[in-house]
């Protein structure tokens, strides 16, 4: 019985790291339909830039506040060169961010070296509870947690506040907001920035669990489209329930099955798109 | 006015031929602009490897393997609109279809090998567009098939970790090594020297039916799918048959792709089948042209050229030079090479006639 909790909890962790994963490249392609493949190698971008921080200065929040800030400035770049003339060209979008991810992870190669790195878990959350006989990590439960508060916020700024109606509007119909006199391509430019922060927060949140290593980006980048399309775009709640369907499925499924361990979340994503193309919780169109 | 040697342009010309394209396909091109460059290359290729290092010739081999690649996915990027991402699922279950056949049950008739590896491509294609075409139009509408898109990612990397995982058959993450020489029949024997030759041969033949594939009856209405998909269906036409069967014939030809690889190379590796693979394929379309036929072909010379100079002086980074490609085509030259080439050949036959 506590072997089911814990390997439950384990789920529930790592669905919450697949969230904290996935939400940054929702929000951009959900909201503004723009496809960020280079998402997987920005959020190793992150994860690095945050050892790097933890190596010189050994203050976690430090690093996960200037992750965010470097990938936003990155991000903000990639959508000012690029992506601001790609707008509506998905192929173009998804071709140059595969670009810019192949680019990164060789930048990242470049500095860093290709030795996998696992990230330091902070003092003060380290250590484990106990459940039953078995143990589970404080850190996996302060992840769930900061999980559950940026899934708190990002849903109280898409339901409540003026931006999210903003978006919500552009998403049904952009020629008709933008001639209201709403300043869609600024909001949007923010989304875009608050996404990529996302994936620096998420980058070094991530790494005391799942290490960083350069080649990880193209991985980490398939769990993000198999949460996304799961879950289905367009709300955040959408990708919280994908992350928690393709977490807990493949946790049990690693714990139980180990023999399809590799294809569990790929099978789940193939049913998905068969019985409900647009997702769990997807939009019909957007 | 000059037929471009890549069937006619398409893009904002395409509206006007409209009703009278089957006529015009029939009318006598210009020697000069169509034929004459075409038997030049062709010249060229064919006696290349009289006056260039073995080294060299493997190199336009390769050349020649990715063009067919490249041709194969702009049959139904380019014609028919579907941006596929995985197109080296096809191209993997080729190559390893052969490599199975050969070390694993024995069978040492290439001609066997390659039937037993397009049926085998065929049925995986057949398999994995149901759910591909399921969702094509979910989301955006059918201009923008972005779940699509991430559909066909998915579908490579499954079909690449499928291959790690059944190691007894394929060899796991090492692959499958020592894949011999291909053995024709008929008393032609096949070593490094002369594969060059076969594979030109292949790639004439395959060129050309695709050439007439997109160029027929069937070849317009995938290209009017792709401007119009609502339109085609009003007049009646079965567009999700035409998007599936078009998919599984660029399939057929990644896979044919593969199996020259397979042999080209020696091995298999599951990269083959993954994103990395993928990414070439895509690479060459869009950096070739999707509005040109030939574009593919000009992209994998520019392609495997870049890549063998940067195995050479920075081998580390390459895949940031390969990124860069990337960048450079989309910002740069978004219309591809194909069309650049076409615009300046256009303008020297006008300025000579």
């Amino acid at each position: 019985m506590s072997q089911a909790l814990v390997t439950g909890l384990n789920g529930l962790s790592y669905a919450f790291i697949l969230f904290l994963l996935a939400a940054g490249f929702s929000l951009t392609f959900g909201v503004m339909g723009v496809l960020n493949l280079a998402h997987g190698a920005l959020y190793m971008f992150g994860a690095y830039v945050g050892l790097q921080v933890i190596a010189v200065v050994d203050a976690f929040w430090l690093a996960a506040i200037i992750a965010a800030i470097c990938l936003a400035v990155i991000g903000f770049g990639l959508y000012f060169f690029f992506l601001r003339h790609l707008y509506n060209k998905i192929p173009e979008q998804a071709v140059l961010t595969i670009g810019i991810s192949y680019i990164v992870a060789n930048v990242v190669l470049w500095i860093w070296g290709p030795r996998a790195q696992i990230g330091m878990t902070p003092e003060w959350l380290q250590g484990t509870i106990s459940i039953g006989d078995l143990s589970f990590p404080i850190y996996r439960l302060f992840i769930m947690g900061v999980g559950l508060v940026i899934l708190g916020l990002l849903w109280w700024m898409q339901d409540k506040t003026r931006a999210g109606a903003i978006i919500r509007a552009g998403m049904d119909n952009k020629e008709m907001t933008v001639s209201l006199g709403i300043n869609y391509g600024l909001v949007s430019t923010l989304v875009f920035l608050l996404g990529m922060a996302l994936a620096g927060l998420a980058g070094v949140l991530g790494t005391p669990v799942i290490g960083a290593y350069p080649s990880m980006g193209d991985n980490l980048l398939l769990l993000t489209l198999i949460v996304v399309v799961v879950g289905g775009t367009g709300y955040i709640q959408g990708t919280m329930l994908g992350a928690l369907v393709i977490g807990l499925m493949d946790t049990f499924g690693k714990a139980y099955i180990p023999e399809a361990a590799l294809f569990f979340s790929y099978i789940i994503f193939l049913i998905v798109l068969l019985v409900r193309p647009s997702g769990l919780m997807g939009r019909k169109v957007f | 006015m000059a037929e471009p040697a890549g069937g006619p342009p398409r893009g904002e010309d395409r509206s006007v031929e409209g009703a009278g394209s089957a006529a015009a396909r029939r009318a006598p091109r210009p020697f000069i602009a169509v034929t004459l460059p075409i038997l030049v290359i062709g010249v060229i290729v064919l006696v290349l490897p009289l006056f260039i290092p073995t080294f060299v010739s493997s190199l336009v081999t390769k050349m020649m393997i990715y063009a067919l690649f490249g041709l194969s996915l702009n049959i139904i990027w380019g014609y028919a609109g579907i941006p596929s991402f995985g197109h080296a699922a096809f191209f993997g279950v080729g190559g390893y279809a052969t490599a199975i056949l050969i070390l694993k049950a024995g069978i040492e008739s290439f001609w066997l090998n390659l039937l037993l590896a397009i049926i085998a491509t065929a049925v995986i294609a057949a398999i994995l567009g149901v759910p591909a075409f399921r969702v094509f139009g979910v989301g955006a509408g059918a201009s923008n098939p972005i779940y699509f898109l991430l559909a066909t990612i998915a579908f490579g990397e499954l079909l690449s970790r499928g291959a790690i995982a059944l190691r007894p058959v394929t060899g796991g993450s090492t692959g499958l090594a020592g894949i011999p020489e291909p053995n024709l029949g008929f008393g032609i024997q096949i070593d490094s020297g002369n594969y060059y030759y076969m594979v030109f041969a292949f790639l004439i033949i395959c060129a050309y039916i695709m050439y007439r594939i997109v160029n027929s009856h069937y070849g317009y209405a995938l290209r009017g799918i792709h401007d119009n998909e609502r339109r085609m269906q009003a007049l009646g036409y079965n567009t999700w048959l035409y998007k599936y069967t078009s998919w599984i014939i660029a399939a057929v030809f990644g896979g044919v792709a593969g199996v020259l690889f397979a042999y080209f190379g020696a091995t298999m590796v599951p990269n083959s089948l993954a994103m990395i693979t993928s990414d070439i394929a895509f690479l060459l379309v869009i950096m070739g042209s999707t509005t040109v036929f030939f574009g593919p072909i000009v992209a994998s010379v520019v392609y495997v050229g870049i890549e063998y100079i940067a195995s050479l002086y920075l081998p580390a980074r390459w895949p940031l030079i390969f990124g860069a490609m990337f960048v450079v085509t989309i910002m740069v030259i978004p219309q591809g090479l194909g069309v650049e080439i076409l615009k300046l050949w256009r303008r020297l036959i006008r300025g000579t006639s």
